[in-house]
């Protein structure tokens, strides 16, 4: 969305004028794009209203028109519920990870607090590892014979528990957790990049640190915090594994859950699934509307200069220590904790807390199952092959899409607003209308690969789109004209000059599809078949049918392949120091 | 040549006897390998008994994979109605206690008689050859054997009442006959209506927890120790877990709930002679020995189970018997009555 903003700026000295450019071949590059993404893009959004507007029989097809999804959606206690039960969730959890992922950026960024290794390591694991194997880890530590619970009961010698992690507090608690490395690394960037000056001077004035944070840092910063805040709202309002996981036990239900139960009741109500997808759009559309005017003005905020220095960190003085020890119990809550959990999980024959007297019961069993069941090896080949499809085809869609809207080329608006039309979708909903779709056609996509893939290069088209679009644009356009100046059409400046210039942004967008798309639940759960399996919904199967050793010993030989994944992703992300808003 | 030979000798020797017993059609088996696999959508779990009832076919049919996936029963059914809707069929096999209705109705389920099931009793197998039944279900409560002892543990309904047990109670939403409609099922009919309802009530008011899983993961919960005592479970679960060490028991809570799982071919399978074989070895008394062999309780009144006293007649307890006619033709009033009482 912010995309198209800076296509209007980007526009002034456009290249159409340009003599050498007049037989724009672009045109033709632009209508086979431009085709490919209203085919991808826009049916699922007309099939989720049509859905929502009509009747259907027992085999799908449609009946009549009505507006009785929507009636049943106003009338219903339940539902209003839910949108109220959403809004807090969302509400709370941003806040939660909005502080302390803000505080870990600050003093990794900012201060000279030690021990920083830590807060990077965290980060880079958790890019790696799907959402579910995080909740179910939390669900366990915070559950009734979690750690947690087991010390109080032992101090208050009592039988009632500390904390029932079934409920809104818990299932904020743990969204909160599962973002929180996401604000670190990107609020991180907006503080390495902000000018120190105006804080020096504070500090010179006789500010304390304290006051300098409150009255200039984070002032200065509050933009970036709000588009973030947003950002994160987004997601959490379209979260699927902690409410799912957490909540439904509970009895507490959101939006999403209410989606996913109406699409898999027999026979499925796809017509309230589809209206209740319909709110959540229109929730998500309004805030994303503000989000664009956020990173818009946010721009005027920024103070970063042509100068080359890095802003000199505050000096915290004994209080770096503590700062250290915040460090270190971030990674140990967020990281470590989690992992443990999974590894005691893995290790033990049925699940039970930790206790000494487990030791001696512990075994390698459901590491051996992994290794020797064939599914696994299957799941894993069909995950890793379905991500980097997706994001090859992202990249390669998006490369050509985001050269020509971010030069200004023709149709280069309409490209751009087509490719992040889908950020409109929470990912439940995108698996509801993308089954409709092709439920529909006759060719043999449903119960394939093919439909996953499809739904991961829709729901993914934006941040391709971003990666390329801020790529272009950090290469100054007299590169192209010179090229076109000694003779060189559009397609030899694309293929010799833009491409390999372009190729770190498009290796770090393709990475980053490829990790997310392979952390994500909501959108495979509702698509995936028996024989088209991947990981994240074959983690949750494994949870629902009561295999929780195996899918914790899965899921961390899983994980330890993603790290490698995600050291990359940061290598290449810090060499091509494009910091995109994504994930 | 020789080795060939020898091997195509050692082969028959060791399929004919098992042949001959199950009196498989040869012809079946020759087609069967020529389709190479089979699809099983199972609502059975699948490191207790998918695995090992795969694997043994495999053994006996080497050259035909089984291909399986679990989901709950509503979820295996609307998986084979999607691909139905798409035209891309791909299972082949599907069991489950109540998958089978919303496939009859979309004309899903293709007819076939197994020979295995020729001496089954006539409650067993369906008149039209939609199913026929593969193993029985005894639903029960249980309990943690480390945090619920001697007289504090709960023998019959009335005592699931007791204040103590207020939110402490665990079982399934499964909107099954295994789940909190099969437990209404089994109130009313034992207390008659308006003793069951007044029942039901109390009961709703004591604030069971609700896990959106299967059984066995209520169970877990139960052996981890988060809830002292869970109902709407398999008594064979329970049996499975304490063999391995788990301080778990369940209890003779009468009357038990007996229900059925039975086991169907799919209308339009993509490979319909694979899953013949496939439904003939799973009711026939080798396959059915396997279920016991894993604790699973056979249909086959032939088949002892491994635990006697798993089964009713062993295990002297009453049951409650739902039938496959009585799922079909009841459920949603049951489903209705759960929605009103615990939502």
């Amino acid at each position: 969305m912010s995309a198209s903003g800076l296509a209007d700026r980007a526009r002034p000295a456009s290249p159409s004028r340009l003599a050498v450019l007049r037989r724009d071949p672009r045109l033709a590059i632009a209508i086979v794009v431009g085709t490919v993404l209203v085919v991808l893009m826009l049916p699922p959004m007309w099939m989720l209203i049509q859905d929502s507007l009509t009747t259907t029989n027992a085999i799908g097809n449609v009946t009549g028109w009505t507006f009785a999804h929507f009636r049943k959606l106003v009338t219903s206690r339940d539902a209003l519920i839910s949108i109220w039960n959403s809004l807090v969730f969302a509400a709370g959890s941003t806040v939660l990870s909005l502080i302390s992922g803000g505080i870990l950026a600050w003093l990794v960024e900012r201060t000279n607090a030690p021990l920083k290794i830590f807060a990077y390591l965290a980060t880079i694991i958790s890019m790696g590892t799907p959402y579910i194997l995080h909740v179910i880890a939390w669900l366990f530590l915070l559950g009734r014979v979690g750690p947690v619970n087991d010390l109080y009961r032992q101090i208050t010698g009592g039988g009632s528990d500390l904390f029932n992690v079934n409920s809104m507090a818990g299932m904020i608690l743990i969204e909160g957790f599962l973002w929180s490395p996401l604000v670190f690394l990107l609020l991180g960037a907006t503080f390495r990049a902000s000018n120190a000056d105006m804080e020096e001077a504070a500090r010179m004035s006789g500010a304390s640190i304290f006051d300098t944070l409150r009255r200039i840092s984070l002032p200065l910063a509050m933009p970036s915090i709000l588009a973030l805040a947003l950002f994160v709202f987004i997601r959490a309002i379209g979260g699927f594994e902690v409410p799912a996981l957490v909540g439904m036990p509970g009895r507490i239900y959101v939006l999403t859950t209410d989606v996913y139960e109406a699409t898999i009741i027999v026979p499925p109500d796809l017509g309230y699934a589809a209206a209740f997808s319909i709110v959540m759009v229109a929730i998500v559309a309004v805030l994303l509307y503000y989000y664009s005017r956020l990173t818009r003005n946010a721009e005027k905020y920024h103070s970063v200069t042509g100068k080359g220095y890095r802003p000199r960190p505050f000096d915290l003085g004994r209080g770096r220590w503590i700062a250290g020890a915040l460090i270190l119990l971030n990674f140990v809550v967020v990281l470590l904790l989690p992992l443990l959990t999974l590894l005691w999980m893995s290790l033990l024959p049925f699940l039970r807390g930790f206790s000494l007297s487990a030791l001696p019961t512990l075994t390698l069993a459901n590491y051996r199952t992994v290794l020797h069941a064939g599914g696994y090896l299957s799941l894993a080949l069909n995950s890793l092959s379905v991500a980097a499809g997706a994001a090859t085809a992202i990249m390669l869609l998006t490369a050509l899409a985001g050269w020509i809207a971010a030069r200004g080329g023709p149709g280069g608006r309409i490209l751009d607003q087509l490719a992040t039309s889908s950020l409109v979708f929470p990912g439940i909903c995108l698996g509801v209308a993308v089954m409709e779709v092709y439920l529909r056609v006759p060719l043999p996509i449903y119960g394939s690969l093919w439909i996953i893939a499809i739904a991961y290069v829709i729901r993914y088209m934006p941040y391709g789109m971003r990666y390329v679009y801020s790529g272009v644009l950090q290469l100054h356009r007299e590169l192209e004209e010179a090229a076109g100046v000694a003779g060189a059409g559009a397609m030899t400046t694309l293929r010799r000059i833009v491409a390999p210039l372009l190729t770190p942004a498009l290796v770090a967008g393709w990475l980053f599809i490829f990790l997310i798309a392979n952390k994500e639940l909501s959108i495979a759960v509702l698509l995936a078949s028996p024989g088209s399996q991947v990981i994240a919904v074959a983690i949750f199967d494994d949870w629902v049918n009561g295999q929780g050793g195996e899918l914790a010993a899965f899921g961390l030989v899983w994980t330890a392949l993603m790290t490698v994944i995600a050291c990359l992703f940061f290598l290449q992300m810090r060499r091509g120091s494009t910091d995109v808003y994504g994930n | 040549m020789l080795k060939k030979a020898w091997l195509a000798l050692l082969a028959m020797a060791v399929l004919l006897p098992a042949s001959r017993a199950a009196e498989v059609d040869p012809a079946l088996v020759t087609a069967a390998k020529k389709e190479g696999q089979v699809v099983w959508y199972s609502t059975l779990i699948v490191n207790q008994i998918v695995r090992p009832l795969a694997a043994a076919f495999e053994q006996k049919y080497p050259g035909i994979k089984v291909l399986y996936s679990r989901a709950t029963n509503s979820d295996t059914a609307l998986k084979i109605l999607n691909e139905a809707r798409a035209r891309r069929i791909q299972a082949d096999v599907f069991d489950g206690t109540n998958s089978i209705y919303p496939l009859l109705d979309a004309k899903l389920v293709a007819s076939y008689h197994p020979k295995a099931a020729a001496d089954y009793p006539a409650d067993l197998k369906d008149p039209d050859g939609h199913w026929t039944a593969m193993n029985l279900y005894y639903m029960t409560s249980a309990y943690n054997t480390n945090l619920v002892k001697g007289a504090d543990i709960p023998k019959t309904y009335q005592d699931l009442l007791n204040p103590k047990w207020k939110g402490k109670i665990v079982w399934t939403n499964d909107p099954t006959p295994q789940g909190p409609p099969g437990f209404i099922y089994n109130i009313l009919s034992t207390y008659g209506h308006d003793q069951g309802m007044e029942y039901l009530h109390k009961f709703a008011a004591q604030q069971p927890a609700f896990i959106p899983a299967s059984q066995r993961v209520v169970l877990d919960k139960v052996i981890s120790g988060e809830y002292p005592l869970a109902v709407m479970t398999f008594n064979h679960h329970s049996a499975i877990s304490a063999g391995k060490g788990a301080p778990v028991q369940w209890i003779k809570m009468e009357p038990l709930l007996q229900t059925t799982s039975l086991i169907g071919i799919v209308q339009g399978a993509p490979h319909p002679n694979a899953a013949r074989l496939f439904v003939e070895f799973a009711i026939s008394e080798e396959g059915q020995k396997v279920l016991a062999e894993h604790d699973y309780l056979p249909a086959d009144p032939k088949v002892p189970a491994k635990i006697a006293d798993l089964k009713p007649q062993a295990g002297h307890f009453k049951v409650n018997v739902v039938t496959p006619q009585m799922a079909r033709d009841d459920l949603p009033e049951w489903t209705r009555l759960y929605h009103e009482l615990f939502r």
